[in-house]
């Protein structure tokens, strides 16, 4: 049993859900990116979330945080944009441009968040039990 | 445990910080993965176990020493916390049935409660020193 219960967890949960906030802010950058390494339009990027396990030898409770398992580019088609002065636009004159929605960008900046600030409080909770575990038989 | 800690509370309020410090965990689990499709959120039963054992101790008990036993009940130092997981229903279109505002509630609850055993605790030993220095201490 270590001092300090599911440090490990909530710090996992902290990593993945900052992973996504990049990811998101790295979307919001790439707007209107034309041009990518890949040829075409940036796609969006989303993280896929998996709960993480503790070996099963270890016994006890197995549930050990969460973990990004991938991050996979979202097939949405992408938007076309009447622009024949731009250098990408084919011979109708559109523009591919990224398949990013900023509402819904916003709106998983915000779920990411507050699952940061929730997972915070929870780091400190078990911070402060550990501390009270430690003043026992003073 | 030797013989001036011969104490039920003193086990029980081991006990009770055990099962406190697990429930940290899996709720801990649980919030972390709030955005996991699919996850099942875990909870921990003890309070129950504890409430049938004392009871048993109350009343003349007849003693199981097997827990295949019918109508067994554990002793109350044989109790121990059990992790169950609800695969019974669903919060979200993505499978997932953590609730944030259960899991906060039973978060704050039980840093409560274990800040009150772990002081419980303190108050028992420090009872004992007490004795032991003659009332000096």
């Amino acid at each position: 049993m270590k001092l300090i219960p599911g440090i490990a967890i909530s710090a996992s949960a902290l990593t993945a859900q900052k992973l996504w906030m990049d990811l998101i802010a790295n979307n919001i950058a790439n707007m209107n990116t034309t041009r990518t390494e890949g040829g075409g339009p940036y796609r969006r990027q989303m993280p896929v979330f998996r709960e993480r396990l503790k070996e099963a030898l270890e016994g006890g409770y197995r549930g050990n945080g969460v973990r990004v398992e991938r991050i996979i580019e979202d097939d949405a088609p992408p938007r076309m944009v009447y622009n024949p002065d731009h250098p990408d636009a084919d011979e109708n004159g559109f523009v591919a441009m990224p398949n990013i929605n900023i509402v819904n960008e916003m709106i998983d900046l915000i779920a990411a968040s507050r699952a940061y600030e929730a997972n915070v409080t929870v780091l400190n909770t078990s911070k402060s039990m550990a501390l009270k575990a430690l003043e026992i038989g003073r | 445990m030797g013989f001036i800690f011969n104490d039920v509370a003193i086990d029980l309020l081991e006990k009770y910080l055990d099962a406190a410090y697990q429930r940290q965990e899996v709720t801990a689990n649980n919030i972390a993965n709030i955005n996991t499709p699919g996850y099942k959120k875990s909870y921990v039963v003890f309070e129950e176990f504890l409430a049938q054992a004392l009871k048993e101790k109350e009343g003349a008990p007849l003693r199981c020493t097997h827990p295949a036993h019918l109508g067994s009940v554990p002793a109350l130092d044989e109790i121990a916390p059990e992790i169950r997981r609800d695969y019974s229903t669903s919060h979200r279109a993505d499978g997932n049935n953590v609730s944030i505002e259960e899991e906060m509630a039973v978060l704050a609850v039980n840093a409560i409660n274990y800040n009150l055993a772990a002081q419980q605790l303190s108050n028992k030993l420090s009872l004992l020193r007490y004795v032991i220095t003659e009332g000096r201490g």
